[in-house]
């Protein structure tokens, strides 16, 4: 495996280009920033070529070859603009159309994080209108918290399906359905919490046109997010988070791109969806301090401050600095931990200091 | 063991490994992530050798499986180590360069065969043989661990067998190998780190060295205690005894340490609590004064994860109310009681100040995670530093790695006429430790609404048992209530339920006898008897 592949060269759109034995035309086209639309495409599942927006022209090829799956060999002639390539586009969008939900602008309804659909409209143009085809489609996920479907907004990519089986590899959905009817589904139409699903949310991520979306967040217009770089806070992964938020509220969970971090694009439950603690009512909004009655009462900090430091520096007095213990949290940052250290050690003179989770 | 305790490599490093030896971890439940990155390295061909008395995930792709019974793993370690050096599979030359006491080593497994181990382990003594081969002759081959391994009252020799299986194969120092123990929470390495430690200031520097301890001193400006501490599990012994008074940020100790009943006397027996979290909990219960805290998203910091990793946490909303962030309070109550602790204006300056005390980090700062998207790995001894990916590389850092002797002593308590099951616990996929947050969340309701206790069908059906009856499940310690939950996961004879529910609290079953080193509870093994809850109520 460790073999360096041979270089090879090809023209692209009239240039030379390099590129290495057992590479995609999309690579090679990625690399040279040529404009290739695609949306069944995605590195981390392997390519389909089910979407036909990557079709490009090779010389002594009659017909349109998918750039994803095409491989490139040595003097090769490739174009990914000329009219046979724009008309097939154009044509191809416009048989998307027919079958899409569109809104006021006969353009395809952003939803969730985008749809690509729509910028290739945008980019590239569409033929002339088809009828629209409005076929009924089933589907039966519903039943689940999380992952909203929305068939209407599906152009059949299968990246969703393609992600649960070769990443996340629990084969929740699947393709059903024939012909005009053909849609995404769970095996035997059961609601998604009673199938193998882990709520990954995964194919939420890898959908192109925001068919798939996070039930939560389904009324977050994301253009009026703002997104925050963060760390998950559950588990010791460490996964990578954008936090979406809204009149200061995280009103949606998303992975930075594949192949940066350490999670690759990837979240499971935890991370994307376990986030209404955040906004939750119960969540603790004044200091508490115990009342010659028993109960806690709501004080201020500087009263509960007091009372804290009295109480400790009390004890201390009485049994020594080393009967007091100080818990810190694995939850908490490091440099909170860092300062738990040194009010111990430094403000009460004990080394009785431990973080709760051994491992 | 090589050093500090920590993921010797890296998660990405996974997917091009050829063998995972992954024991005592329900990695695809407790680290998604992880278990994606196995998926993809068995795909690319890799092997795996689930060994876990769970029938878990994992184990129905693995290419073989150890169902050993809970609580046998040094005898099945010692009996991988007794195949590897009868059979002349060990790493000589690595033995030769960078370990001490390898003689004794061979000396203590001479009588640990694997049929001797079948005995006591119930795993097929030619599967021992088998995995033992697979793990010593293939070259890149890591292991991975988590909780399954720590948590029993012989935790530390687990540990040290799963060391001593590194370093006879030289499986240390390269990539996609080593000794990789998966961090069940967020940044608990990155407290490690910190020195939220009875024995180490942050950077794993020991309070009673007198250089490091002079060190802090003038620091901090301030005489310290060269006497080291007392750990978490010590001080819950002494609660109402030698310890008078607790500080807790951020932990529902009540709920997750063993043995609640006496956690919960322990608090009573306690002169002053103060508790610092986002919500109420079993804890606040018995707290003089309850701080609200700020939430990861409400504040600044780091976190570190399993493999070292220094990557930055951002504020995105306010707090809540009056609530603050944990590092504010922390800086509060000390100046509250006469400490000069300075007024840092961001966690920035408090990271700075604590990567300059430390060497292990003293190249990393929030500057510098700015631009390194992927987070920085420690050892990261300056500004230039790129980070270290894998550790070890030129040999255990600490020089030679000594072979720990290890021997097979029984889980403290075993099953008997009166609690005839053996009860181990865990964490699901769905819920979260403690639960405070998870339990908040829509889908961990709808997949786990209650407390449920995993049976095998024959020890279901001998009770008469039905797939979701309620049940009474009783140890030594106490009861709680749950739902069946038949499952062909399970070995028969044994039990297994999660830690989430503080209305059904496991805990209150568990036992918190100590690992003799560590002293960390065995949360995996105790005896339990199971009634139907109307026979129980009469
Ligand atoms: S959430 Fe994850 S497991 Fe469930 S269907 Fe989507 S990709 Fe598959
Ligand atoms: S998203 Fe899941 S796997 Fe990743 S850090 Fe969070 S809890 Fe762990």
């Amino acid at each position: 495996m460790t073999e360096t592949p041979t270089e090879l060269t090809l023209t692209l759109d009239g240039e030379q280009v390099h590129a290495k034995d057992g590479e995609t035309l999309l690579d090679v086209c990625r690399r040279a920033g040529k404009e290739v639309p695609t949306l069944c495409a995605e590195d981390r599942v392997d390519p389909m070529g089910s979407c036909r927006m990557c079709l490009v022209e090779v010389e002594g090829q009659r017909r349109l070859q998918p750039s994803c799956a095409f491989k490139v060999q040595a003097g090769q002639v490739v174009q990914t603009a000329s009219d046979k390539v724009k008309r097939h586009r154009q044509l191809l969008l416009s048989m998307y159309l027919a079958d899409h939900e569109l809104d006021e602008d006969d353009l395809p309804r952003e939803r969730g994080t985008g749809n690509q659909l729509r910028q290739h409209v945008l980019d590239h143009g569409t033929g002339p209108k088809l009828p629209a085809i409005n076929a009924p489609r089933e589907y039966r996920m519903e039943n689940n918290p999380y992952i909203h479907f929305d068939p209407e907004a599906c152009v059949l990519c299968n990246l969703c399906v393609r992600y649960c089986d070769e990443v996340e590899a629990v084969s929740a959905i699947t393709l059903a359905g024939r012909g005009a009817k053909t849609t995404i589904a769970t095996a035997d139409q059961k609601g998604l919490l009673d199938t193998t699903c882990e709520m990954c949310g995964g194919c939420i991520a890898v959908c192109p046109t925001g068919a798939m979306t996070e039930k939560p967040s389904l009324a977050s217009d994301f253009r009026e997010e703002e997104v925050v770089r963060s760390t998950c806070n559950f588990c010791g992964v460490g996964c990578q988070v954008n936090l979406h938020t809204q009149d200061n509220k995280v009103v949606r969970v998303t992975s930075p791109p594949a192949g940066e971090t350490v999670n690759d694009g990837n979240l499971c439950i935890k991370g994307r969806f376990s986030m209404e603690f955040i906004q939750h009512e119960d969540r603790l909004t004044q200091p508490l301090v115990r009342g010659d009655d028993g109960a806690l009462h709501t004080t201020t900090w500087e009263n509960a401050l007091k009372v804290a430091a009295q109480g400790l520096m009390g004890v201390k007095e009485k049994y020594g600095a080393d009967s007091l213990g100080f818990i810190s949290s694995s939850r908490c940052t490091g440099e909170e931990n860092y300062l738990l250290q040194k009010l111990s050690r430094a403000a009460f003179g004990t080394n009785n200091c431990h973080q709760c989770a051994a491992t | 063991m090589f050093g500090a305790g920590a993921m010797t490599n890296s998660i990405p490093e996974i997917r091009g490994t050829d063998l995972m030896f992954v024991i005592g971890s329900n990695t695809t439940e407790a680290h998604p992530i992880i278990a994606m990155e196995m998926k993809r390295a068995k795909k690319n061909g890799a092997k795996l050798i689930v060994a876990d008395p769970r029938r878990i995930w994992l184990a129905d792709i693995a290419d073989l499986y150890l169902q050993l019974k809970p609580g046998t793993d040094v005898a099945l370690l010692s009996a991988m180590m007794h195949v590897i050096v009868t059979e002349g599979l060990h790493d000589r030359a690595f033995v030769e360069a960078h370990t001490t006491g390898f003689d004794d080593l061979v000396a203590s497994v001479q009588t640990a065969t694997p049929e001797w181990a079948e005995t006591i382990t119930e795993v097929p003594a030619d599967d021992i043989r088998q995995a033992a081969r697979l793990y010593a002759s293939t070259e890149k081959a890591g292991i991975y661990y988590t909780l399954g391994i720590t948590e029993h009252s012989h935790g530390t020799d687990n540990v040290y067998g799963l060391a001593n299986l590194v370093l006879m194969t030289g499986h240390l120092g390269k990539e996609h190998c080593g000794m990789n123990p998966l961090r069940g929470q967020n940044n608990v390495q990155g407290a490690n780190d910190a020195g939220a430690s009875p024995i180490y200031y942050a950077g794993y520097q020991r309070v009673d060295d007198p250089a490091a301890q002079a060190k802090f001193e003038a620091a901090w400006e301030t005489p310290l205690s060269p006497t080291p501490g007392m750990n978490l599990n010590v001080m819950m012994k002494h609660m109402g005894g030698l310890i008078r008074g607790l500080f807790i940020m951020g932990e529902d100790i009540v709920l997750s340490e063993p043995n609640t009943e006496r956690v919960e006397a322990g608090m009573n027996g306690l002169d002053f609590v103060v508790v610092q979290d986002i919500f109420l909990n079993e804890t606040t219960r018995f707290a003089d004064v309850v701080f609200p805290a700020a939430c990861f998203a409400e504040k600044d910091g780091v976190f570190t994860n399993s493999d070292r990793r220094v990557q930055r946490v951002r504020k995105a909303v306010d707090a809540p109310g009056e609530a603050r962030p944990d590092w504010q309070i922390l800086v509060q109550l000390a100046q509250a009681v006469g400490y000069p602790m300075p007024d840092y204006q961001h966690p920035s300056e408090v990271y700075s100040e604590m990567a300059q005390l430390s060497p292990k980090f003293s190249g990393i700062s929030h500057e510098r995670l700015e631009d390194n998207v992927g987070g920085l790995q420690w050892p990261c001894p300056d500004p230039e530093h790129p980070g270290t990916a894998t550790m070890h590389t030129e040999g255990p850092i600490i020089g030679k790695a000594p072979f720990q002797t290890i021997a097979y002593r029984p889980s403290e308590e075993l099953p008997d006429s009166n609690f005839p099951l053996l009860l181990s616990t865990g964490r699901t996929l769905y819920h979260y430790n403690a639960g405070t947050q998870t339990r908040r969340a829509s889908g961990a309701i709808a997949k786990q609404p209650q407390n449920f206790i995993e049976m095998s069908r024959r020890d279901a059906r001998k009770r008469g048992l039905d797939d979701g009856q309620l049940v009474q499940v009783s140890s030594r310690r106490g009861t709680v209530i749950a739902a069946v939950n038949i499952s062909p996961r399970m070995k028969r004879g044994c039990v297994w339920m999660p830690l989430h529910f503080p209305e059904a609290n496991t805990n209150r079953l568990t036992n918190d006898v100590g690992d003799p080193v560590t002293q960390t509870a065995e949360f995996k093994v105790c005896a339990v008897r199971v009634q139907p809850l109307v026979q129980a109520a009469k």
